[in-house]
This record gives structure tokens, sequence and C-alpha cells, in this order.
């Protein structure tokens, strides 16, 4: 076991374990938010382990959940718009808590690939992780205003 | 039958599935062992025509007739759901009233569109190469146009998906494997026999003869079935409205 | 000691499919089977199987809420328009 995959379980015993901790108790309120994280943590969690088995092509499944997790919170956030209206969860330091993370596992990522095409996908994963959760978060703090039963 | 019988029904039954389950899984190699001889063939078959990835080779060569068994299933699913949602006579389509947005998610969604729609092309065309495929490529590049929905309007949605065209794709695609099966049927080997093509150089797009195509046909398949059964729902759940019930 | 990422992604899968069974509100069910869609494509990727892993991901971070919201959306607008009337 190297450091990298580690990293990876301490990311996933910590970050995504208290995701699934918020996803399955609480309003409703919360369990989106923790829905949201799940995504900001597992990206980077997947990225350490693509380095630790030494698989760059895994970096794939980075790349889909980083496109995917925040198109997932945007349809709670559509869906359930009317339910979120009256009390509109936000939670911005958890947030960059968690875009944080990214932002640490990125360069350790890049640094550990060289100057390559391989790099610049991951800094490409990195952008989109990072301004997925944080627009992900916006849409869920009143993205979606006077919800309508569209 | 009492609620009693029942519950002794489902003791009885689940009692019956632990202890073969327990059977089971006493009997299994150890976890993580480095004895596979199944692997082991289907490595070998895979690296015999040069298709990097094992997984595609398994599914679009070693056992391409289970794909289009698996092909044919969501076809047919695409088609029932088709048939149960449909608009029956006693509901009308309502016109949804736009929906507004908060104007970094409008841009997100616009600008996350085309390059999730890419990553679901790159995903599909490197199935034999990189961990992916037509299935994982088709619902990754469907899910992007519905991006639309999500970040801008159901309308600039349907403009853009003009759902006949998605269902004559859907049966073209199921149609395309079933042909290059025959075709290989026709160059006198076995029905989706991996005979067809040459099978080029390692680790390159076009390597592993008809594991490409069938690839293709699958990832369109996929993608047009996915786009069919959402425009299904989404008709259902924003656009159909139950007539003043008589 | 190498199989301690395996553990943790099995047990964070126990624990989002027992949350998701328990969750009884189809709309938190929808939520809590979105992480567990997560949670099982990490546990995949450590089993060193990134195919499914990616199958995962590609069904369960979008499509299947969306497929649950949208016949979650019409349940209730069907319940809207009936409720005034019993």
């Amino acid at each position: 076991m190297n450091g990298w995959i580690l990293a990876a379980a301490v990311i996933l015993a910590g970050g995504v374990g208290a995701t699934v901790w918020g996803v399955a108790t609480g309003p409703l309120r919360r369990r989106v938010v923790a829905q949201n994280l799940c995504t900001a943590f597992a990206c980077p969690a997947l990225l350490l382990l693509s380095q630790g088995y030494d698989r760059p092509s895994y970096v794939d499944l980075a790349l889909v959940l980083a496109l995917l997790g925040p198109v997932g919170t945007l349809v709670f956030a559509r869906l359930l718009a009317d339910e979120l209206a009256d009390d509109p969860p936000s939670a911005w330091g958890l947030t960059y808590a968690a875009a944080a993370v990214g932002a640490l596992v990125v360069p350790a990522v890049c640094v550990a690939a060289g100057p390559s095409r391989a790099m610049a996908k991951l800094l490409f994963v990195g952008v989109l992780l990072i301004g997925g959760n944080v627009v992900a978060s916006r849409a869920l703090s009143g993205g979606f205003p006077e919800a309508r039963h569209g | 039958m009492s609620r009693r019988f029942r519950l002794w029904l489902v003791a009885v039954g689940g009692a019956g599935l632990a202890a073969l389950f327990t059977a089971a899984a006493l009997d299994l190699p150890a976890f993580g062992g480095d004895h596979h001889p199944y692997g082991d063939r289907a490595v070998h078959a895979s690296l015999s025509r040069h298709t990097a990835n094992v997984i595609a080779s398994v599914n679009f060569d070693q056992r391409a007739f289970d794909t289009l068994g698996e092909m044919t299933i969501l076809f047919a699913a695409v088609i029932g759901c088709g048939a149960l949602l449909r608009q029956t006579r006693d509901e009308h389509r309502a016109t949804p009233e736009p929906q507004e947005v908060a104007r970094p998610v409008r841009r997100y969604a616009l600008l996350v569109l085309p390059v999730a729609l890419l990553t679901g092309l790159y995903v599909i065309a490197h199935g034999q190469l990189s961990p992916g495929g037509g299935f994982q490529g088709g619902v990754v590049a469907a899910t992007s146009l519905h991006l639309l929905y999500l970040g801008a309007d159901y309308r600039a949605l349907e403009r853009v998906r003009p759902v006949a065209l998605y269902e004559t794709g859907d049966a073209v695609a199921t149609s395309a494997y079933v042909v290059t099966g025959l075709a290989a049927l026709i160059g006198g080997s076995a029905f989706l026999a991996n005979t067809l093509l040459p099978y080029g150089t390692f680790n390159t797009l076009s390597s592993g003869g008809t594991v490409p195509l069938l690839n293709a046909a699958v990832g369109m398949e996929v993608a047009c079935a996915v786009v069919v059964l959402l425009a299904r729902f989404l008709d259902q759940a924003v656009e159909i409205e139950e007539g003043n019930g008589t | 000691m190498a199989d301690a990422v395996i553990v943790v992604a099995l047990l964070l899968v126990a624990a989002s499919a027992t949350a998701a069974v328990a969750a009884r509100d189809p709309v938190r069910q929808a939520l809590v089977l979105s992480v567990l869609g997560v949670v099982l494509a990490i546990l995949f990727t450590v089993l060193q199987a990134p195919d499914v892993a990616l199958s995962q991901l590609a069904v369960g971070s979008a499509l299947t809420p969306l497929l649950l919201l949208l016949a979650v959306h019409k349940v209730r607008r069907r319940g809207r328009r009936e409720g005034p009337r019993r």
C-alpha cells in the first residue's frame, strides 16, 4: 500500500463517510448538501487511486464523475426547488472545504504525472470538479428562483 | 394467505437462501488469489486480436452474442416504456411555464453541455483501449443533452431533440449490430465472429477488428434509447396533464 | 494493510445501501441512491473493475435521480390537482 492509496482511503473514510452520514439522516436541506459534497470528495479520491494503482486510464472515472456529479445535484436543485425555496441550503464553508481538498489533490497528482498530456487532463478534471462543485452549491442555495411547476 | 403463514414462508425461504449462500461462499477461491483460469484465457484471446481493453474484447468479441441480448433488452424496455407512458385520450398537453435559472447555473449548463457530449463520444471511441465503451459513453452523451432542461428551459431541449429521429437512430443502431454479425456469417464464419476486418495495430483507435464497430453501434443505441426514455418521462412530468376527469 | 481501502469502500457501501433501504420517502431515497452509486463506483475501482465503475457512475450519478424525481414530480402534480376537490 503506497501513500496515494492511503490518502485516498483517508479521504474516503473521512469525507465520503461523512457525506454518507449526512445524506442518510437529518432534514432534506442537509441531505442535498451532503449529496453535492459526496462528488466533491469522491472525485479526488478516484484521482489518488488512479495514481496509486499507476493506471492513468482510471482518470476517465474521475472525469465522468466531475462532469456528471454536479449534473446530478442540478437535477435535485431543479426538481426540488419548491421544497428548498423556503429555506435554501447554503453551506459555503463546507463547499470551499471540499473544493480545497480537490485543489490540494489535483496539483499533487499533476506533479507526479509530470508535464504531459496526462497532466493537462488532470488539470481539466480539477477545473471541472471545483467549478461544478461551486456552481452546484449556488444552484442549491436559490439557483432556481420563482419555482414554478415547469 | 394469513400474515403468519407469509412470515413463515419468508423465514423458510430466507433460511434456505442463506444456507445455500453460505455453502457457496465456503467453496469460493480465496479473495484476491492469482489463479484465474478464465481470466488468463480471456486476456490471451483479447491480445491475439489486438484489443487493449480485455473487457471490450469480452463484451464485443468473445461474448458478442450476449451483448446482442442485452442490447435487445434495453431496446424492448424503451419500447415498453414508450407504450406505457404515451399520451392517452383523456390527457392533454399544457405548455409548461419557463423556469427562471440563476445566471451562473445557466452559464455552467451551457458550457458543460458540449464538454459532456464530447466526453461521451470520447468514452465510446476509446472503448477498445481504455475503460469505457458504448454503454457508458452513450449514457454520458444522452445525459449531457438534458443539461438544456436543467440549466435552461424545457422548450430549448425540445428544439434539439426531435424524438422521432432518436427513435429511428435507436432502431438503426440495433440493426447495425445484427447486420455486422450477419456480415461475418456471409464472410464464411460464425455469427458475430471477429474475422471480418484486419486486427490493426495494438493500442490504436482502429485496432480490434469489428470491436470498434459493434462498440459504436451499442453507443448509438444506448444514447438514442436513453434520450427517448427521458423524453417519455419528461413528457409525463412536465407537459401532459390529465383531462378534467369526469 | 493493503486491503484497508477495500474495507473502507465495503463499509461505505454497506452503510449507504442500508440507508437507501431504510429511507421511506422517495425523494430522500433518490438522494441516498445517488450517493450509493458513487460509493459503489469507488468499490468497483478498488476491486480493479473500472469498466463496471464507469457504468455505475454514468447511470447512477445523474440518470437514475432524474428518472426518479420526474416520476415523483408527476405524482405530486397529480396530487396537487386532485387535492382541493376531495
